[in-house]
């Protein structure tokens, strides 16, 4: 019921960003979807002749009416957006000038942010870590949290010498595993993924960042006894990490219209506790862990001690609950599991 | 014939440099043929007191060489340059023929022979003089730190003056970048008129304290400020510090002594909200230091930004208050890191810039001059020079009063018991 309504909220609100896209193609009379193709034309015609500062009038009343958080910040990234500039050698608006098509683009994405667009699929693009990643419209944006997250496995495998076999379930953007690959070398990391843009944006966002040598992604869903591909049926690995749809159905109404609306509602729900994905994974870790191998998940608030109950009274002998770690809230966040030397 | 000649000549030459160089106290007879060169000026490099100097340099050099421990390597790389310039002038030295040795010489053609080839060596006595003299300024410099902090401070002027602030920092920022140094902003406190009141940059580099150094002291701009209406030329300054950090200075910061602040602290957080909110706030609780950034996308990134921010500041107190005991003691040391001297004038009208600490210290093209790089490194390197030289007849004059005295008494003492 409450999936209903947001999904019909989420219908609308793509009918609102594609109606402000419909006068941009008119506006400018181009055919081109990206900004940046458009903008690049633009700019060698026009003289830049409108100040930012006055392009900005008006922005904030209306952000902040449509339930925008972090203004500021929001209209920062936008400008520097437009400007095709990187958005930490903007330092203020001063002496900053729009062209007429530079404007319109500006105006546009604002009004895509004011019907609550994330703004890192507005961008395009957005930084996980060291990198910067693409995004792509419905495939999961990674939050800052997981940034915490994939430090504290980077940090735990840094001294690790020997090659190191990684499985990701459901990798997204792929942000967890690129990642993981650019800080250490020996990984290697291989990917399963339900969605079909998300496996596409994944195996791009690798090229980017030329780690695709290392990163293998298999469009798979994952379910009960089909965990992995046929061809990957055998295989065993040292560490298998995921950041498991954990969204419990009960919460579905708290959810800002960002997530609700726009994101993949395949990459959020966790079923009624929550774990759904989360149990799935820990039947595939049972038999593609290798001995000692561990599990690395990224979980609801809350779950770890639910998880510890699960390892202690359903998988004795084949996982073995470590610890729960917080994220920088506080919140009990993130779990390490391990298979035991002597499960088989 | 000639050819001849020149051969022969050339071997004695070198025989007599190969008996010069194993007769051992062959300084004097360096001295004496260019005596009428060595004039009062202290700082000629033939003077004996130079000379004396320089001596007790290459017996301290290979006296260190001999022995070399993780103590003494640094002084010992010092000596190595001034040795081995010092050694190729000496060579070079050897084989200019004297006044007199020219005087001397009955045959016409052997005379007018050694006059080509003084002219020949001239050159080369110049130059390797030059590299000489630039090593023997650069032992002035003889405290060397691994990093610095490098402060700008709007001063008298207003709005104005903090216009010019902004782009002394920019300039300065870009002269580290020409220069291949890595540095971290500290502070980069922008006003909201696009100028700034105070920044600050850590700069870590081994030579960067050796320019900056006399980079620091007061900087005044004149100009007609783009606000002002009647055209009436405005004098603001702005300030520069350079504080060097010693290698003993350590900050270790604790994770439990940090409170870690975002924008967002309650909520479920994860996959529930999309928060692009990056803005971080650390705060240092035995201290009460806070810093903030959000010059990153990242919320990590600014983590670690802010960090590294709050390290700096930490190793700037530090320092602050080892420097405040330090110039309670050795005030007198200071010298060239006044903070009030006022040291240059920009002046935007007349297009100049004039540095008051040297003569001819006037150069033109402000706007290259800005872009921090060759520009501003040449006026630096002036500076400094002027500085070491002045620094270096101390340190001549301070060893002569040292080592000159004993020498001549113990001399007199030797003449006496003959
Ligand atoms: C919360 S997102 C995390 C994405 C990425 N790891 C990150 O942190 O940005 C969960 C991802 O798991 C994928 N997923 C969900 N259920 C899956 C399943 N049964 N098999 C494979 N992938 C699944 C979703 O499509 C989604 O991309």
């Amino acid at each position: 019921m409450l999936k209903l309504v947001a999904q019909q909220l989420r219908h609308q609100m793509r009918l609102i960003s594609r109606a402000s896209d419909v006068s941009y193609t008119k506006a400018t009379a181009s055919v081109t979807s990206g900004v940046s193709s458009s903008q690049e034309q633009q700019q060698s015609t026009q003289p830049p002749s409108i100040e930012v500062n006055k392009a900005l009038e008006g922005w904030p009343e209306k952000l902040r009416k449509a339930g925008v958080g972090d203004i500021d910040f929001n209209l920062k990234c936008l400008v520097a957006h437009v400007l095709g500039r990187k958005f930490n050698t903007v330092k203020d608006y001063n002496n900053l000038l729009f062209t007429d098509t530079q404007m319109q683009n500006f105006e546009r994405l604002c009004e895509a942010r004011c019907a609550r667009m994330p703004l890192q699929y507005i961008l395009g693009e957005w930084d996980f870590m060291d990198l910067t990643l693409k995004t792509s419209p419905s495939v999961f944006i990674p939050r800052p949290e997981t940034e915490e997250f994939v430090s504290k496995v980077i940090e735990v495998y840094r001294d690790v010498k020997e090659p190191i076999k990684m499985l990701e379930v459901g990798c997204g953007s792929g942000a967890m595993s690129l990642a993981i690959l650019h800080a250490l070398p020996n990984v290697q990391s291989t990917a399963i993924e339900r969605g079909n843009a998300a496996t596409e944006l994944a195996r791009e966002n690798a090229k980017l960042v030329g780690l695709e040598s290392r990163f293998i992604v298999y469009h798979h869903t994952m379910e009960e006894d089909k965990y992995l591909p046929s061809e990957l049926a055998n295989e065993t690995y040292d560490l298998i990490i995921g950041n498991p749809p954990y969204v419990k159905s009960e919460e579905f109404p708290l959810l800002q219209p960002e997530v609700v609306c726009y994101e993949n509602l395949n990459a959020l729900d966790g079923g009624p506790d929550g774990l759904r994905v989360a149990r799935l994974v820990f039947n595939l870790a049972c038999k593609h862990l290798r001995p000692g191998g561990k599990l690395w998940l990224e979980l609801g608030e809350d779950h770890p001690p639910l998880v510890q109950t699960i390892m202690d009274t359903q998988y004795e002998g084949r996982l073995r609950y470590i610890a729960g770690y917080k994220d920088q809230y506080k919140r009990n966040r993130f779990v390490e599991i391990e298979k035991p030397e002597t499960a088989n | 014939m000639m050819l001849n000649k020149i051969l022969a000549r050339s071997t004695v030459h070198k025989i007599k440099c190969l008996l010069l160089s194993t007769q051992q106290p062959n300084q004097n007879r360096l001295f004496s043929f260019t005596a009428h060169r060595a004039n009062k000026d202290t700082f000629n490099i033939d003077n004996e007191k130079t000379q004396k100097f320089l001596e007790s340099i290459r017996l301290e050099f290979y006296n260190l060489r001999s022995n070399p421990t993780t103590q003494t390597l640094p002084r010992l790389n010092r000596l190595d340059g001034v040795v081995s310039a010092l050694e190729q002038y000496r060579v070079l030295k050897s084989k200019f023929a004297s006044k007199e040795d020219i005087d001397n010489e009955k045959d016409e053609e052997m005379r007018q022979l050694l006059m080509e080839e003084n002219e020949v060596y001239g050159d080369l006595l110049r130059q390797t003089e030059e590299a000489l003299l630039n090593q023997m300024l650069l032992l002035t410099e003889d405290q060397t730190f691994n990093s610095l902090i490098f402060e700008v401070n709007a001063g008298a002027g207003g709005q104005e003056a903090m216009l010019f602030a902004r782009e002394l920092f920019d300039m300065y920022t870009s002269y580290f970048d020409y220069n291949g140094w890595t540095f971290e902003i500290i502070d980069d406190g922008e006003t909201d008129i696009g100028g700034l009141r105070h920044a600050n940059v850590i700069v870590e580099n081994r030579d960067a304290f050796h320019q900056l150094q006399y980079e620091a002291g007061v900087h005044r701009v004149q100009r007609v400020p783009a606000t002002e209406k009647s055209g009436r030329i405005h004098t603001s300054t702005a300030s520069v510090t350079v504080i060097p950090r010693p290698d003993d200075i350590e900050v270790n910061i604790s994770e439990k002594d940090l409170k870690i602040e975002t924008k967002r602290a309650s909520g479920a957080g994860g996959q529930h909200v999309n928060t692009t909110d990056s803005a971080v706030r650390v705060v240092h609780l035995p201290t009460g230091l806070a810093v903030e950034c959000q010059a990153e996308r990242s919320q990590l990134k600014n983590r670690e930004r802010a960090l590294q921010r709050l390290h700096a500041k930490l190793v700037q107190r530090e320092l602050e208050s080892k420097e405040a005991n330090e110039k309670r003691t050795r005030k007198s040391q200071q010298g060239n890191l006044n903070r009030n001297e006022k040291i240059r004038t920009y002046n935007f009208v007349q297009d100049r810039i004039t540095d008051h600490r040297i003569t001819n210290g006037t150069v033109h093209n402000l706007k290259e001059f800005l872009d921090g790089g060759e520009d501003l490194e040449r006026l630096i390197q002036r500076v400094a020079n002027e500085y070491r030289r002045a620094k270096l007849i101390d340190l001549i004059n301070d060893f002569e009063a040292l080592h000159g005295v004993t020498e001549k008494d113990s001399m007199k003492k030797a003449n006496e018991l003959i």
